[in-house]
C-alpha cells in the first residue's frame, strides 16, 4: 500500500470496516472522513468509504470512488474486494468475479474473499470455479466439517457425484469421536450421502447404508420414505409392503403411500375389487381419511363406482364439506362418471328436501346439494349456467348469508361474460364477512376483471397494513403479491393503460429478480445449520424458478403489449412516410402528440422528484418514519415505460426468460416467433416455429406463422449471409 | 387432497395461499428461512384434483403450516412455534389444519427434541382458538396486548408433546427389546 | 462527540411476528460467524485425509483444437444473439461449420 496510515488512523481504519459490518453507516463516514483528511490517498478507506456509500444506495458515487481508489492503488486488495463486492450489488457477476480473483492473488490467504467469490460462483452456478474455490477453503481449514460438506455439494451440482460421496466418506473416516444423537449436521450429512448413493443409481448400497449408518438419523420421516422407495426399487414387495403400511399408519392422506403399496402387493390395476379393499381398509382404521375414501373413485367404475360416489357424495353432503364438488370434478372427463355424480346428487336432494330446518346449517344436506348442483352446472364439462343459477338462487333463498353461495352466484355471471355483475356478486359476499381475507380477495380479484382497478385497490386495503408509506400498492407490492400484481396490470392493459400495465408485469420481474437474489444468504447459513438436502432441493428449484406459471403470465401480457405498442408505432410511423401528406396524417399527428405529452409528463414527474429528494435533508433521519436506503422509483406510472422507442427491444428480457424456462408452453414459442420476425432475427424466428410444430402441429396461429416466415424468406434481400438464406430456405423447400 | 412435507418449490403458492388469506404476510426469503432451517417441520396440503393446465403447473396450495424450533428458547426448553397455519375457505371441514399440525408435532418431536410447541392467535379467532384448545389441547398462557399489526391481541397458547416424547420412546424401547439409559437433549 | 451525528433510523418492525421475521432476516447474511462442529476432529488424520485427495480434479470441458472463422462467430453473435463465448463454444462442437451449428440450435428440442 502506497499510504501506511498512523496508528490513530490504523484504529480508526478499523472501526471504519466495523461500523460498516454493524450498519452504522454515519459513524463508518465519519471515521472515514477523518482519515481522508489527513490522508487523502488512501485508497482503502476509499474504498471502504465507496462501501458505505454503495450500501446508502448512492450508487454512482460509490462505484466512481472504488474506481479512483483502485487507480490510486492498485495492489491493494481490500479495494479490489471492494470493487467486487460493488459490481455483484448491481449484478455484473462476471465483473466481480474478476475482481474478487484478483484481490485473492494479491491476498492469498483472506477467507473472506475466498468466500465471497465461493458464494457468488456458486450464485451463477458457476460450478467448475466452486469446486476449487471449495477445494481451496478445504485446504485452508481442513478441521471444519462445514467445508468437506460444501466440497461435496460443489461436486455433487457439478454432476461429479463419485467424487462429492468420497469426500464425504474421507471426513467421516477421520471422526474419532461419535456424534451426539441429537447432532443435526452429523445427521443430516449422513441422510445426504445417502441422497448421493441413491442418485448414483446405486440402490443396493444406498438400502444398506441407509439400514446401518442412517439407522439413528433424527429425520425419521425421511428414512421411513426412502427406505420403501429403495424396497420397492429393489422388488423387495413384502418388506416394500411393510415399509408401506408404517407410513400410511403415520400418514394416511399421502396418495404416494397407497401407490407404493399397492405396487408392493402386486395388485392388477384392472383388479377393482382388490384395489378397492386396500383402501376400505385404511377408510375403516382412518375414519377421518378423505384420500382413503376419495382415491378409490378414480379407478371403480360402473356399479361399484355408482356405490362408492354415493356413500362419498352423502358423507359429504351430510357435512357440508364445501369441497365436495372441487374433490370429483376431475372424474368428469369420464362421460359416465359424470352422469353418475349428476344422477346422485339430484337423488341425494330429492330424499332430503323437505327436511331442510329453518334454522339449521344451510350448508349441510339442502344447501349442501344445491351448492354442489350449482357448481356442477357451472363447470365447464357440464354447463349449463341457467340451471345453475337456478340452483344457487334457491340456496341462496335456504340462507342469504352464506358466503360460498354467494361467491358461486358471481362465478355463474362470470361464466355468462357478465362481469360488471360479478363483480357486485362478489362484493356481496364480502360484505357477508368482513373479517375474512379469503373472500375480500376474491371480491378485488372480480372489481379486476371488470376493470374497477381503483375500487380494487380500495377492497384490498381494508387488508393491507396502514403504516406502509405509498399505501396500498406499495404493501402489496413489498410483500410480493403476484396475484393482484398480475390481475391489475392485465385491467389496465384492457383499458389502454400501456404504462401501468407494464409497470405491474415489470414489478413481477423484479420480484422474480429478488426471489433468485434470496438464495444468496443461504449458501453459507444452510452450511452451518447443516439442512443440506433442503439447501439442494432449494438450488434445483431456483434453477428454473421462472417457469413458474406467475413468471409466465406477466410476461406473455408484456410481450404481447410491446408487440401491440410496436404495430401501433408502425401504423403511425407509415402514416407520415415522408411525403408529407398523407391518410392517416391526422392519426399520426395524434399518435405523435400523445407521445411527446408521455414523455413530458415523464420529464414532469423526474423534475418533481428530483425537487422534493433535494429539499429533504440527506443528513436528517426524521421526515419518514422508514428511511431506508430504498432505490426511488422514478417511473412511479410507468410512463417511462410506456414511452419506449424499442418496444420489442424492451420485450426480450421477458421472452428470453420464457423461451429458456417455458420452453414447452407453444403460446411463448408463438409469441416469440411474433417478435423475432418484427425484429428481422428471421433464425430465432425459425427456432420459435419449430419448437412451436413440434408441440402442435395443428395449432392454426402456427400454421399462419410458417406462411408468414416462407413469405418473409421468398423476399430476402442481398444483405442476408449466405449461410443464414441457406438454413431459411432449407426449411420451405420439400 | 394431499398432506406432506412442504418442498421449496412449494413456497410461491404458500405465500400465495398466505397473503390470499391472511393479513399477516411475509416475504419469500422468510419461508425460505424456514424450509432451510427446519425442513422437517412444514407441511403442506395439496389439491391433487385440479386438472393440469400446462407442463409447467406447480402442486396447489390449498393448506399449509408453517413452523419451527424457537432459536433462543427463553426458559432454556426445546420448543416449537407455529409461525403460520392457514387452510382456504374453500377446504375447510376435511380436518386439514389438525392434520396439518400433528403431522407437523410429530416431527417437532422426532427431529429436534422438542417439548412443546407454542403458537399466536387472535383472541377474536374463535375457529381456530376451538381447533387449538378443543381438537388439539392446547392451553392458554397468556394473552400478548396489541400484539398484531392491527392492534389485536394475541393469545399465547402452547401444547405439551409429552405425550408424543413417551409414544417414541416406548417404540424405541419395544425395538430395541431391552432398557436404554435416558438421553439427553 | 457523538451528539451530532445521527444514528441511523431503521426500519420499525410492524409487529411482534415482523419483528421476529427481520431479526431472523438480518442474521441470515452475519458471514462472520463459523461454527466449530461439535464432533471432535483429529486434526492430523483431516489433514492426510485431505492430502490423500488428489487436486480439485473437476470437470473440465474438452477443449477441442478446431478453428473457428471469426466472420462466422460474429455471424452467430449477430443472428442468434449469442455472446461470443457461447457462439464460438457451438461453432466448435459443429467443427466449424456454421451452417450446421445454426441448424442444430434451430431445431425443436427433442421431445
Amino acid at each position: 500500500m502506497p499510504q501506511t496510515l498512523s496508528t490513530r488512523e490504523a484504529n480508526l481504519f478499523r472501526t471504519v470496516i466495523r461500523h460498516y459490518e454493524e450498519k452504522q453507516y454515519k459513524r463508518g463516514l465519519k471515521a472515514a472522513e477523518q482519515i481522508l483528511k489527513k490522508n487523502p490517498k488512501h485508497g482503502d478507506t476509499m474504498s471502504m468509504k465507496a462501501l458505505i456509500m454503495n450500501s446508502q444506495g448512492k450508487t454512482e458515487e460509490a462505484f466512481a470512488l472504488a474506481k479512483e481508489a483502485l487507480t490510486i492503488d492498485m495492489k491493494s486488495h481490500i479495494c479490489w474486494h471492494v470493487y467486487g463486492i460493488l459490481y455483484r450489488q448491481h449484478k455484473n457477476f462476471d465483473e466481480a468475479i474478476k475482481a474478487y480473483k484478483f484481490a485473492l492473488k494479491l491476498e492469498p490467504e483472506s477467507q473472506q474473499i475466498q468466500r465471497d467469490l465461493a458464494v457468488l460462483q456458486v450464485q451463477i452456478r458457476d460450478y467448475q470455479g466452486y469446486v476449487q474455490s471449495r477445494f481451496a477453503m478445504l485446504k485452508a481449514k481442513p478441521h471444519l466439517r462445514q467445508n468437506w460438506t460444501a466440497l461435496a455439494i460443489a461436486y455433487q451440482l457439478e454432476g461429479s457425484l463419485e467424487q462429492a460421496e468420497n469426500i464425504l466418506t474421507t471426513y467421516e473416516k477421520s471422526m474419532t469421536n461419535v456424534p451426539l444423537k441429537t447432532d443435526q449436521e452429523h445427521s443430516e450429512a449422513l441422510l445426504y450421502k445417502n441422497t448421493i448413493i441413491a442418485e448414483r443409481g446405486d440402490i443396493q448400497r444406498a438400502l444398506e447404508h441407509l439400514e446401518s449408518d442412517c439407522k439413528n438419523c433424527l429425520d425419521r420421516l425421511a428414512v421411513m420414505e426412502m427406505r420403501a422407495r429403495y424396497l420397492g426399487q429393489l422388488n423387495r414387495k413384502e418388506e416394500a409392503a411393510k415399509a408401506w403400511r408404517a407410513l400410511l399408519d403415520r400418514n394416511p392422506e399421502h396418495p404416494e403411500y397407497y401407490k407404493g403399496l399397492i405396487e408392493a402387493l402386486e395388485i392388477d390395476e384392472k383388479d377393482e375389487a382388490a384395489l378397492k379393499a386396500i383402501y376400505d381398509e385404511y377408510a375403516a382404521k382412518y375414519p377421518r381419511s378423505d384420500a382413503a375414501k376419495r382415491l378409490p373413485l378414480n379407478f371403480l367404475t360402473g356399479d361399484s363406482f355408482k356405490a362408492a360416489a354415493k356413500s362419498y357424495l352423502t358423507n359429504m353432503l351430510d357435512r357440508g364439506v364445501p369441497s365436495v364438488f372441487a374433490n370429483l370434478k376431475h372424474l368428469y372427463s369420464d362421460e359416465a362418471k359424470k352422469a353418475a355424480v349428476l344422477a346422485l346428487a339430484e337423488e341425494y336432494l330429492k330424499e332430503h328436501k323437505g327436511s331442510e330446518q329453518a334454522n339449521g346449517d344451510s350448508s349441510k344436506g339442502v344447501g349442501a346439494a344445491l351448492y354442489f348442483l350449482a357448481q356442477h352446472y357451472n363447470y365447464h364439462l357440464s354447463r349449463d349456467l341457467a340451471k345453475a343459477m337456478e340452483y344457487v338462487e334457491q340456496a341462496i333463498e335456504l340462507d342469504p348469508k352464506n358466503v360460498d353461495f354467494h361467491m358461486t352466484k358471481a362465478r355463474i355471471f362470470k361464466h355468462q361474460g357478465d362481469t360488471a355483475k360479478a363483480s357486485e356478486a362478489m362484493d356481496h359476499a364480502r360484505r357477508l364477512d368482513t373479517k375474512d381475507r379469503y373472500i375480500n380477495s376474491k371480491a378485488a380479484k372480480y372489481q379486476l376483471r371488470n376493470n374497477e382497478n381503483e375500487k380494487a385497490l380500495e377492497t384490498m386495503g381494508l387488508f393491507t397494513r396502514a403504516e406502509t408509506v405509498g399505501g396500498p400498492l406499495a404493501d402489496l407490492t413489498d410483500m410480493q403479491c403476484m396475484w393482484f400484481l398480475t390481475e391489475d396490470g392485465e385491467a389496465w392493459q384492457r383499458r389502454g393503460n400501456t404504462g401501468l400495465a407494464l409497470k405491474r408485469f415489470t414489478t413481477i420481474h423484479n420480484i422474480f429478480d429478488i426471489w433468485q437474489e434470496d438464495q444468496f444468504d443461504f449458501h453459507s447459513f444452510s452450511l452451518r445449520k447443516g439442512q443440506i438436502r433442503a439447501y439442494v432441493d432449494m438450488i434445483r428449484w431456483e434453477d428454473s424458478i421462472r417457469e413458474h406459471p406467475f413468471y409466465f403470465r406477466a410476461a406473455l401480457d408484456a410481450v404481447k403489449l410491446y408487440l401491440d405498442m410496436f404495430e401501433k408505432q408502425q401504423a403511425a410511423a407509415n402514416g407520415t412516410n415522408g411525403t408529407g401528406e398523407a391518410t392517416n396524417g391526422d392519426d399520426a399527428a395524434e399518435k405523435k402528440k400523445a407521445a411527446k405529452k408521455a414523455r413530458k409528463e415523464a420529464q414532469k414527474a423526474e423534475r418533481e422528484a428530483a425537487e422534493k429528494a433535494a429539499k429533504q435533508d440527506p443528513n436528517k433521519a426524521t421526515a419518514k418514519k422508514d428511511e431506508e436506503p430504498k432505490k426511488k422509483d422514478d417511473d412511479p406510472n410507468g410512463l417511462k415505460l410506456a414511452a419506449t422507442t424499442d418496444p420489442l427491444g424492451d420485450a426480450m428480457k421477458f421472452l428470453d426468460n420464457i423461451l429458456q424456462f417455458s420452453p414447452k408452453n407453444i403460446e411463448g414459442q408463438i409469441a416469440g416467433f411474433d417478435v423475432y420476425i418484427r425484429r428481422k432475427k428471421y433464425l430465432l424466428a425459425l427456432r420459435c416455429l419449430n419448437a412451436a410444430q413440434a408441440l402442435n402441429p395443428e395449432h392454426p396461429r402456427v400454421k399462419e406463422q410458417y406462411a408468414e416466415l416462407q413469405k418473409a424468406v421468398e423476399s430476402l434481400d442481398d444483405a442476408v449471409s449466405v449461410k443464414v438464406k441457406e438454413v431459411l430456405k432449407a426449411k420451405f423447400s420439400s | 387432497m394431499d398432506i406432506r412435507v412442504l418442498r421449496p418449490s412449494d413456497i410461491p403458492l404458500i405465500q400465495h395461499a398466505n397473503i390470499e388469506n391472511l393479513p399477516e404476510n411475509y416475504f419469500l426469503k422468510y419461508y425460505l428461512y424456514h424450509a432451510l432451517s427446519w425442513p422437517q417441520l412444514s407441511y403442506v396440503a395439496v389439491d391433487v384434483s385440479r386438472p393440469a393446465k400446462s407442463a409447467y403447473d406447480y402442486p396447489k396450495i390449498v393448506g399449509y403450516v408453517l413452523a419451527k424450533m424457537e432459536e433462543e428458547p427463553t426458559d432454556g426448553v426445546q420448543h416449537g412455534h407455529i409461525t403460520s397455519l392457514s387452510v382456504m375457505r374453500t377446504h375447510r371441514r376435511l380436518g386439514i389444519a389438525e392434520k396439518l399440525m400433528r403431522q407437523s408435532q410429530q416431527a417437532m418431536v422426532e427431529t429436534f427434541g422438542a417439548h412443546y410447541v407454542s403458537l399466536h392467535v387472535r383472541v377474536s379467532n374463535a375457529a381456530a382458538i376451538h381447533l387449538y384448545r378443543d381438537t388439539l389441547g392446547f392451553k392458554t398462557e397468556k394473552t400478548e396486548a396489541k400484539y398484531y399489526a392491527d392492534g389485536e391481541d394475541a393469545y399465547c397458547m402452547k401444547l405439551d408433546l409429552s405425550p408424543i416424547r413417551e409414544a417414541i420412546q416406548k417404540e424405541q424401547l419395544e425395538e430395541n427389546g431391552e432398557k436404554k439409559p435416558e438421553e439427553k437433549g | 462527540t457523538g451528539g451530532d451525528v445521527e444514528e441511523e433510523v431503521q426500519p420499525t418492525a410492524k409487529s411482534a411476528e415482523d419483528r421476529k421475521a427481520a431479526a431472523a432476516l438480518s442474521s441470515l447474511d452475519s458471514n462472520n460467524r463459523e461454527d466449530e462442529s461439535s464432533a471432535k476432529v483429529d486434526q492430523d488424520a483431516v489433514k492426510n485425509a485431505f492430502n490423500s485427495l488428489s487436486t480439485a480434479g473437476s470437470k473440465q470441458a474438452e477443449v477441442k483444437k478446431v478453428k473457428v472463422d471469426a466472420a462466422d462467430v460474429a455471424l452467430l453473435v449477430d443472428e442468434l444473439e449469442l455472446t461470443k463465448a457461447k457462439a464460438t463454444e457451438l461453432l466448435k462442437s459443429h467443427d466449424g461449420d456454421a451452417v450446421k451449428a445454426i441448424n442444430a440450435y434451430v431445431a425443436a428440442p427433442a421431445a
